[in-house]
């Protein structure tokens, strides 16, 4: 391996050194056939999970409770989303109950947990339903998830506590890139090692991990029990390194798809961000590398980026406040909308092998844990895609105190997830589906 | 100008994940447990429904144990909560509790479930596994190898309400460990090349008047195609104005009403020559609306006749306004391009330059820094601001030290730039220019004349050489001789243990290094590749990156002498520990109290306890809310970015000073001088200060400055960068001044409606907070607070009257609906004292110092220990104010008794 150029690889892309030179790719010719044969029968399960931090503004985008049903009046928040309006509904009611803080938007949404609820911790959280499906629906694919993230920006944007929407099975927070630039080179970069080259630095990898175990375990021996816990997690991250490694060894050979799109500059943020993130994640669905994606979106740049001042938190006070507030939060929201109704145009219009649609696949989540200030109850909920059987079109009102959690199981198990329970659900919502 | 101010109803500003540590609430609530009074709040109104007949909701509160003692019953407890808080109950058709028993009753439950969850989550004292928090481990590398690299691709571990010392907040996952192993290739590799690069000098100065031909003739050919346009139309009127053409140029004049419009038909006229033979192109000549447009540059051109005139314009040159304007834009920002063969590292910037005559006192300051992705635009923040106190005549040289990371070198980020303060970073120049224009015909005076710059490497010497590498002692070249095993061996022994603070590797883990080195080798690696490899497995081990403090069984055990001298170098340097320090532990000397005290004084009156002083109070008062939001610059021209960073400086720099001269704690809440530069000086009106320098200046008696409270960076972030956020400012004082952190923001309160049409001062809007028990439960302590702060404007500068402007929904100004008063900063504090304006608040505060004082140690506790301060550390914090507390609460007395207590030195 060429070290210069591989640390050019790393400055680029900001993720692992090591890990692209040595992974990417061939170019295509003979090895393609050691890629895991597609699969021709029915087209796979892919779930996308979107979280927008600060809520929504409270008298624009929820429809009218009293229209239930496929026959409501979209209010001006959704009004971008107006040419879909038939293939996603609106679910109003989903509550995560034991969330109780204001600024979280993000650190319980796909967990349903209760912060508090482990005695002598002063944090407690439990894994993120895109965790459970990538733990069936990613075994196939070169990533069985990927966990999107907008960095510093998150701070501002009302998420909470987390690295991404993203929690793993401890309980602990999950992190991926953070610019469409990784995003972009951790999918797609390519590189020409050659095979064999590859095969030695794959063994060499597996050296330097067993040393940092053994490190680890010598280390182990001497710490307390407390101590230990927190060096499970450097434990983890090596398995979790192993694991990619075995599925790098199983891919090893088979080019890198296409990504169909240029690589992306780096100097953007906000809205054009968001939505080259969105054409990254398009891309990664149709090449089939992930089926499991989650975005925590940029709020605080977002807002910058369509010129408004004001910002974010307060933007999300809106009420009470001048009109220039509550024209922020509105804007934001056809923002919004207008991205996400970007997404489910290119998902339409990416066709599948057997002549369906990704969206007939796909099931698009895109809410917050807040709905407006620091109000909780009535997560915004709108669901897309005909990946797990759901009922579009609709302007759904479940009954009170309705877990949020129980939306996450429905889709689970429309997706084929077969789970018992998520988080604090109490069943799944028949309701949602169609 | 108008301003308004925010009304923020309920619960806006209470920062959920605020920092810092409640107190224990004193009186009448023992901490997480509600009393036999509340028992009656609840048989009164919630009994009916929820007592032994009726069981709503399967719930009852006549079971429910006053004391939150476990996680059900807090649990039961925060439904009652949330459902007082929502409005929910009691239901509406039921009677209602009144107002004033509802808001203490939420008052007591809020922060009795505050001390319930903490009580409940109290760690009693462990602190878990210590991880290097991304700044401790930027700084380990860089005294390990002397090298900087971004670790921007690791998690920065703040923004969670403890500091980013904690060690249970300090997670390990995904590829962070390919991550750490990627970047000490890329450190192992930047000091490699700056040990093995030859150590020649390296110096480059640029004269800056080198620039000035191109710019004279860019300004030459300017002012001449000026002086062409209107030489073509002047020949072109002349010919219609000819006798003869006139009933031609009637017939034309039907077509074209105005003159311009009338020389676009010039070839009709008889006698108009082309723009061709005036020099113009064809493209000109056929759209005469291009020579137009050169002839109404008249301003460009008044500039540059003015710009000409300039002295010493043969030595140096002036730095302009930017914006596309004239010629002369381009010297908006002199620089300077770093030679290529001038390699990563430490180097000396030198600027010679000096204020213009006449250059007003605000204008007379300069930043530098280095161009980015988005040049010396608005994206890219200066890296220093400097004043200039010098002239033409005799001219300053401003000396700035620079680290050009290798980052920078492999994209290409090689030019550094000067600029005038402030003219980049807002958008108030198209103004300033129109005003200058209006004022003197020709635009902006130019206020900074530049003779040159330069740049000089900072030598390395083999005594500076970074003590990782002195450690390892082997070449670090790609083609070494063949190194006998027991000598490579031994090099990583010594590597290692310089790595791991001191403590040596174990045996097994240099045989598995030296395989690692062999294995590397016999894959056709080079002998630089091996070392490497090998030696970024010690800098991604475990050893390495957690701060490990063995366990012997299950008692508490005291530190051995190298964990103490760790944690107290990552205390007060966020660094490892030095030789000196080192050695001290390896002499068992550490432990004995009296030199462990000297060793703290060593390390406070050190440089790098800077590490010390930005993390901790950053992150205590919460200053990253400045990054917030974006200063309105329109409403607040002189708030610009220089005058932001000094800002949030002189918070630092004051707190630096007490650790200095251990100086009163309490002066932060109210003093006779302020520690302010020059540039901090000239935005707060005192005069008499010049230079970069932070010192004490004296005030002024009667000056509302001195102490927090008087800081424009404190006040600033109490805004959201347009109004006042009077809440936001209730809250932070209660929170970090007082020591009574009202209840994180409940969720589901019920908003009020808008209010925007309405015309009612800031106090009569802020009122209505109070007119719901949810609201007035903590607002009665916020409020008053907050608006005893009025005076002081979003930026921090004092104001006496505030205006606010109605306005309709599509928030256009309604006529006639402007209302301006004066404010009144008076009110009084929740059952306590009233005052009469701020300095009778900010006196109230100062009286409070004991409060401030265990606020501050907990704090210290927290961030000292890596663990929540919590109800356990009672004991502890009373201990360390009673000793600070004997000298009127000296400021390193604090650091003293923590670092002499048993917690410090205990595992």
């Amino acid at each position: 391996m060429n070290a210069h150029r591989s640390r050019r690889h790393f400055l680029r892309t900001g993720t692992a050194l090591i890990a692209l030179p040595m992974f990417e790719s061939l170019g295509f010719r003979r090895f393609a056939s050691a890629a895991p044969a597609p699969v021709a029968a029915a087209r796979p399960k892919r779930m996308v999970f979107l979280g927008f931090g600060w809520g929504v503004t409270e008298q624009s985008w929820f429809p009218d409770v009293a229209q239930k049903g496929a026959d409501y009046t979209l209010p001006s928040g959704l009004a971008p989303l107006a040419r879909h309006k038939s293939d996603f509904t609106i679910v109003q009611g989903l509550v995560n109950k034991d969330v109780s803080g204001g600024h979280s938007g993000s650190t319980f949404w796909l967990t349903g947990a209760n912060e508090f609820g482990e005695p002598g911790q002063s944090f407690h959280n439990t894994i993120s339903v895109d965790q459970v499906a990538a733990d069936t629906l990613g075994k196939e694919t070169r990533f069985d998830s990927l966990i999107l993230d907008c960095g510093a920006a998150a701070n501002a944007s009302g998420h909470g506590q987390g690295l991404s929407l993203s929690w793993d099975a401890r309980g602990k927070p999950m992190s991926g890139p953070k610019t469409p630039v990784e995003a972009f080179h951790r999918l797609f970069a390519q590189d020409s090692t050659p095979i064999e080259a590859q095969k030695t630095m794959l063994r060499q990898r597996r050296s330097v991990l067993d040393n940092a175990r053994e490190s680890a375990r010598e280390l182990q021996r001497q710490l307390g029990k407390t101590d230990n816990a927190k060096l499970d997690e450097y434990f983890q991250g090596i398995r979790d390194i192993e694991t990619r490694l075995s599925r790098d060894e199983r891919w090893l050979g088979a080019p890198r798809p296409a990504p169909g799109l240029a690589e992306p500059q780096s100097s953007l943020a906000g809205y054009e961000e968001i939505e080259l993130m969105y054409d990254i994640m398009i891309a990664a669905l149709r090449t089939d590398s992930t089926r499991v994606l989650s975005y925590r979106q940029p709020v605080s740049t977002l807002l910058t980026s369509l010129d408004v001042r004001i910002d974010a938190h307060t933007m999300s006070h809106y009420l009470g406040k001048g009109p220039e507030y509550l024209e922020a939060s509105e804007k934001r929201d056809r923002a919004q909308s207008e991205l996400l109704a970007g997404f489910l145009d290119k998902l339409k219009a990416t066709a599948e092998p057997d002549g369906s649609s990704l969206f007939d696949h796909t099931t698009v989540v895109y809410g917050s844990n807040i709905r407006t200030g620091h109000n909780l109850d009535s997560c915004p909920t709108l669901l897309a895609g005909r990946g797990a059987g759901l009922r579009l079109g609709h302007n759904l009102v479940v009954s009170k105190d309705t877990p949020l959690c129980n939306a996450w199981l429905t889709l689970l198990r429309g997706s084929g997830v077969a789970v018992e329970r998520h988080g604090d659900s109490s069943g799944t919502i028949p309701l949602l589906l169609a | 100008m108008p301003t308004r101010v925010t009304l923020r109803l309920i619960y806006v500003s209470l920062l959920l994940f605020a920092a810092g540590v409640p107190a224990a609430r004193a009186a009448e609530t023992p901490a997480g447990a509600m009393t036999e009074r509340h028992r009656v709040f609840l048989e009164t109104n919630c009994l009916g429904c929820h007592g032994p007949e009726k069981q709503k909701g399967k719930f009852r509160v006549d079971e429910l144990p006053l004391a939150m003692a476990d996680l059900p019953t807090a649990e039961r407890w925060q439904k009652i909560l949330n459902a007082l808080n929502s409005g929910e109950m009691p239901p509406e058709d039921e009677t209602q509790p009144a107002p004033e028993a509802k808001a203490n009753f939420l008052d007591d439950l809020s922060h009795a479930m505050v001390a319930a969850r903490q009580r409940l989550g109290d760690q009693k004292g462990v602190i878990a596994l210590r991880r290097l928090n991304r700044r401790e481990y930027a700084n380990t590398l860089r005294d390990l190898l002397g090298v900087h690299v971004d670790v921007s691709a690791l998690p920065a571990d703040t923004g969670g309400p403890n500091f980013d010392t904690v060690g249970a907040n300090l997670f390990v996952n995904g590829n962070q460990f390919e991550i750490y192993e990627a970047l000490a290739h890329e450190a192992l590799e930047e000091a490699f090349n700056a040990a093995t690069a030859a150590p020649t000098a390296k110096k480059f100065r640029h004269e800056t008047e080198k620039t000035h031909p191109t710019f004279l003739k860019r300004n030459r050919d300017s002012l001449d195609a000026v002086d062409r346009a209107n030489r073509w139309i002047k020949a072109v009127d002349d010919a219609a104005a000819l006798p003869e053409n006139a009933a031609l140029v009637a017939k034309l004049r039907e077509i074209a009403a105005t003159d311009d419009a009338l020389r676009y038909h010039w070839q009709k006229i008889p006698g108009a020559p082309s723009a061709k033979t005036f020099g113009f192109n064809a493209e000109a000549e056929a759209n005469p609306a291009i020579i137009y447009r050169t002839r109404d540059r008249t301003e460009f051109v008044r500039y540059d006749e003015y710009y000409l005139q300039l002295p010493a314009l043969d030595r140096g040159t002036y730095l302009t306004m930017p914006g596309g304007y004239g010629g002369t834009g381009f010297t908006a920002d002199q620089g300077l391009a770093i030679p290529k063969d001038f390699a990563p590292g430490d180097y000396v910037v030198r600027i010679c330059a000096g204020a213009a005559p006449g250059a007003p006192a605000e204008r007379r300051y300069l930043e530098f820094g280095l161009k980015g992705f988005a040049g010396a635009g608005p994206g890219t923040p200066a890296l220093s601001t400097h004043h200039l106190t010098g002239t033409i005549e005799a001219p300053d040289v401003i000396k700035i030290p620079f680290t050009f990371t290798r980052q920078s070198a492999e994209r290409n980020h090689r030019n550094l730039f000067i600029r005038e303060r402030g003219v980049l970073d807002g958008d108030r120049i198209q103004q300033q220019i129109r005003a200058a224009i209006a004022r003197n015909g020709h635009g902006p005076d130019v206020a900074i004349w530049i003779d040159w710059i330069e740049i000089e490497r900072v030598p390395v010497s083999p005594e500076t050489m970074a003590p990782g590498l002195r450690a390892l002692d082997l070449p670090l070249v790609a083609q070494a001789e063949d190194i006998p095993p027991a000598k490579l061996r031994g090099a990583f022994a010594q590597f290692a243990q310089e790595a791991f603070r001191g403590v040596p590797a174990t045996d097994a883990s240099l045989d598995r290094l030296v395989r690692l080195y062999d294995s590397r080798r016999a894959s056709g690696g080079t002998h630089r590749d091996a070392l490497k490899q090998a030696l970024a497995a010690v800098l991604s081990s475990p050893r390495f990156l957690y701060r490990a403090e063995p366990e012997a069984g299950t008692a508490r055990r005291s530190l051995d002498g190298l964990e103490l001298a760790t944690r107290l170098s990552y205390f007060l340097w966020g660094s490892p520990p030095d030789h000196t320090l080192r050695d001290l532990a390896a002499a068992g000397k550490l432990r004995q109290p009296e030199i462990l005290a000297t060793e703290a004084d060593r390390l406070l009156d050190h440089p790098r306890s800077v590490h010390f002083v930005r993390p901790f109070l950053g992150q205590w008062l919460t200053l990253d809310r400045l990054d917030l939001f974006q200063f309105n610059r329109k409403l607040y021209p002189k708030f610009d970015d220089s005058v932001k960073s000094a800002a949030r400086q002189e918070v630092y720099e004051t707190f630096a000073a007490l650790l200095r001269d251990n100086g009163r704690l309490g002066e932060l809440l109210g003093a006779d001088h302020v520690v302010i530069n020059a540039l901090l000086a000239d935005y707060y009106g005192i005069p008499g200060v010049t230079g970069d320098a932070f010192r004490k200046v004296p005030l002024p008696a009667g000056s509302p400055r001195g102490g927090l409270l008087g800081m424009a960076a404190v006040m600033a972030m109490g805004s959201n960068g347009q109004h006042t956020n009077p809440v936001e400012r209730g809250a932070w004082v209660l929170r970090k001044l007082l020591h009574e952190p009202p209840p994180p923001a409940p969720a589901n309160v019920p908003e009020l409606a808008r209010l925007g049409a309405q015309l009612l001062t800031a106090r009569e809007r802020l009122h209505l907070h109070q007119q719901e028990p949810q609201c007035a439960n903590c607002h009665r302590k916020i409020d008053p607070i907050g608006f005893g702060l009025e005076n002081f404007d979003a930026v921090g500068q004092w104001r006496t009257t505030d205006t606010y402007q109605a306005r309709d929904e599509a928030g256009k100004p309604l006529p006639n609906a402007q209302k301006t008063w004066t404010i009144d900063a008076g009110g009084a504090l929740h059952k306590g004292p009233a005052f009469r304006d701020y300095f009778e608040l900010r006196s109230i505060i100062a009286a409070r110092q004991e409060n401030f004082a265990r606020g501050f140690a907990s704090a210290l506790i927290e961030y000292a220990l890596g663990r929540p301060c919590g109800f356990s550390d009672e004991p502890l914090i009373a201990s360390i104010v009673a000793q600070a507390g004997t000298k009127s609460f000296a400021t390193r007395d604090f650091i003293h008794a923590l670092i002499r207590s048993k917690e410090f030195s205990s595992k």
